[in-house]
């Protein structure tokens, strides 16, 4: 069991992708205008991260060094279509607005770098609880992004009403000036309290 | 006509710039901008692999992905030409402009994994352009790419010998600049209707 | 070793012509057009205008405060606060300079290091952070002299192809921000500051210019783009500023005149019925570039490699 949460963890905490490492930062801007999106790209991200994790920790032994990067594309690729047509079959509505970013999930950093710098070189029960941490911490933050964006740029929070109604909505965070913003505020924040967290 | 590839040329450029309005390929931006030499040769490897990707990418969609039904293999087919394309631009630079290949050297390796060049190969299809209106399409968003990216390492480069408070000094001030030039970029919204 | 070497940022000469000196010229010049504001519209201009100052001075102590620093008043709050406050509208809500001048001192000044750092000019920064944010507030304009609100020149030019005569928008009789609307003015105030030597014509004249000629081109009425909507306000108050446009002689007249391209394009072809704002603050972002690829060769000088 500790094999599994330690790293999965440090991937919510000490080596956040978003707010630490600075990976796979275009999903998080361009669909954390609400919650609830944050939610959907980052299960789907966690979900293609842990099978890829999964697949390449099991055969890393097998894949010859030279050609390692066209195969962990592959794998990524595979598990993302999967998502892909799933998402488009039962969540239509979601698939609509996360659009270019489901398949974009194939050049996410975040998968392709924790391929490269864990599965690769980690056991299968590592390898899934890092993937699941790092998915994590990645959706937490989209899922924060989303809400501070979606609370004071429309007054809701997951499309329910939060503020009051002579609240007037900034709506300059709902668009892309609000989400670089938004992070430059968390970063910011993230460094006052320490740095790591 | 020629207004139509300008407008396609202006949209992808500045009205929808691929970095500061939709998000793409922020990775590189904070990652390169940090140098004027950098970005500039960041901008060059970018715009040159973008264009042939999107022309190769376009026509393995039109000419075997669709005859042949294999749409579903869209995803898998675009990035694998993509690592391949910039493999063998790195072994045909390599081996035939060795001072090409050291200038731009670092970044390509780095290019497979830029979303931009994946995206505007999905766009070429689900927005149904022609071959030409591609080509167009992928030169404006890869200037763009190169405009927002040169004038960031301009305003980086300045600001790096300024008081800026400590709690925000790196990425955070650069996030805070990437949202003014976006809110700058945001006055050109509907210019020509686009 | 122990040898460092000091590298400050300009100016490394100071003279009479120091920080104070100019915001001071500045809220001079600006007395003009916020006595004509107030003229045209009232009380409500005055309200605006007062909470504007305010909160900047109030945002300014509180940032320094937190800072730790302890510098003097050195009047460019208060030319922060006015000059947002002229590019309001008087029906503009409390809130709004409020939040506003946060924007401009806390967030486009001092958090990139303060005065003579910012990339960008905090008051249009402010501006353009307004209108996108409260479209609704932000557009609501009033009519000179009896409250009842009414579109702007340019807005009636956009949406309902109608002219305003020249002598209103000479004078200012129309609807707009609190400062834009009296050219009469603004060329008072401006031509102080030349006389003043604290701005320099290189970017306001070819800014102008340009917006005149590109109107001529497409078959517009010069005079009237000219006049309508803040570009002299602009043109002479806000792209003028030291720290955010270019040092070099060249270097000023391209962003001027590209101030003016974008100006027009967006007044013309845009989604927006003013492009002023933006297109300074996008030439803002320029400056850098343009400092770096205009400095003047010393006579004589070959470069031996391509350095960029």
């Amino acid at each position: 069991m500790k094999r599994l949460l330690r790293p999965l963890i440090n991937g919510i905490l000490k080596e956040n992708p978003i707010l630490i490492l600075m990976i796979g930062l275009c999903p998080a801007l361009a669909v954390s205008s609400a919650a609830m999106n944050g939610i959907y790209m980052g299960l789907a991200a966690t979900f293609v991260l842990v099978g890829s994790n999964l697949i390449i920790s099991l055969i890393r032994k097998i894949v010859p060094d030279q050609i390692r990067i066209p195969i962990f594309i592959t794998v990524i690729a595979t598990f993302v279509t999967i998502v892909d047509m799933v998402m488009h079959a039962y969540a239509p509505d979601m698939y609509k607005i996360l659009g270019i970013f489901i398949p974009l999930i194939v050049v996410n950093c975040i998968i392709l770098g924790r391929a490269e710098a864990f599965a690769y070189h980690n056991g299968v029960i590592e390898s899934i609880g890092d993937g699941i941490g790092m998915g994590l911490g990645f959706t937490f933050i989209l899922v924060v992004l989303g809400g501070i964006r979606e609370l004071l740029g429309n007054g809701t929070l997951f499309g329910l009403q939060v503020m009051p109604p002579s609240y007037k909505p900034v709506l300059l965070m709902i668009l892309p000036p609000g989400a670089f913003l938004t992070i430059g505020f968390l970063q910011a924040i993230q460094r006052y309290r320490g740095g790591k967290s | 006509m020629l207004s139509h590839f300008l407008l396609l040329f202006i949209g992808a450029l500045l009205v929808n710039n691929i970095l500061l309005i939709r998000f793409i390929a922020l990775c590189s931006f904070f990652g390169v901008s940090n140098s004027m030499s950098t970005s500039i040769g960041m901008g060059m490897a970018v715009t040159f692999v973008m264009v042939l990707a999107s022309s190769v990418s376009w026509i393995l969609w039109h000419f075997v992905l669709v005859p042949l039904h294999l749409e579903f293999l869209q995803i898998s087919a675009f990035i694998l030409t993509i690592a391949a394309l910039v493999q063998f631009v790195e072994l045909f630079l390599k081996k035939n402009s060795p001072s090409l290949y050291r200038a731009m050297g670092i970044y390509l390796p780095l290019i497979t994994t830029n979303c931009a060049i994946l995206a505007v190969a999905f766009i070429n299809v689900s927005s149904n352009f022609s071959f030409i209106e591609s080509i167009v399409y992928s030169i404006g968003v890869s200037g763009g790419y190169t405009l927002a990216i040169v004038m960031f390492a301009g305003i980086r480069e300045r600001m790096a010998s300024a008081p800026i408070p400590k709690v925000f000094q790196g990425y955070p001030i650069a996030f805070i600049t990437a949202s003014l030039m976006s809110l700058a970029f945001l006055g050109f919204k509907g210019l020509f209707g686009l | 070793m122990g040898e460092r070497f000091y590298v400050s940022a300009p100016p490394h000469i100071k003279s009479k012509y120091d920080a104070r000196y100019i915001m001071h010229q500045v809220i001079i010049a600006l007395i003009p057009p916020t006595i004509a504001g107030i003229v045209f519209f009232g009380g409500r201009a005055v309200l605006v205008l007062l909470i504007s100052v305010l909160s900047s001075i109030f945002w300014e102590r509180i940032i320094l405060r937190i800072k730790g620093e302890k510098r003097p008043l050195d009047g460019s709050e208060i030319v922060t606060g006015l000059l947002l406050g002229l590019n309001l509208s008087p029906l503009a809500p409390w809130w709004i300079p409020v939040i506003g001048t946060f924007v401009a001192i806390v967030l486009a000044k001092e958090l990139f290091g303060g005065l003579g750092f910012n990339i960008f000019n905090p008051a249009l920064i402010a501006r353009a952070f307004l209108l996108v944010s409260w479209p609704m507030e932000m557009t609501t304009w009033m009519s000179p002299f009896n409250g009842i609100t009414q579109a702007t020149p340019l807005t009636l030019l956009k949406l309902q192809h109608s002219y305003t005569p020249y002598i209103n928008l000479f004078l200012g009789n129309r609807g707009g921000c609190i400062g834009e609307t009296s050219v009469l003015a603004l060329l008072i105030g401006a031509g102080y500051l030349f006389y003043r030597g604290v701005i320099d014509w290189k970017i306001p004249i070819p800014y102008v210019l340009t917006v005149g000629v590109l109107a001529l081109i497409f078959k517009q009425d010069p005079l009237f783009h000219i006049m309508a909507g803040g570009l002299i306000l602009g043109a002479f108050f806000m792209a003028t500023d030291y720290t955010t446009t270019p040092i070099t002689k060249l270097g000023r007249i391209i962003f001027g005149v590209s101030c003016g391209v974008i100006t027009i394009l967006i007044r013309l072809f845009g989604g927006y019925p003013e492009g002023v704002s933006f297109s300074i603050l996008f030439m803002n972002a320029m400056t850098p570039l343009l400092d770096r690829w205009t400095i003047p060769k010393p006579f004589g000088y070959r470069t031996l490699g391509r350095n960029v």
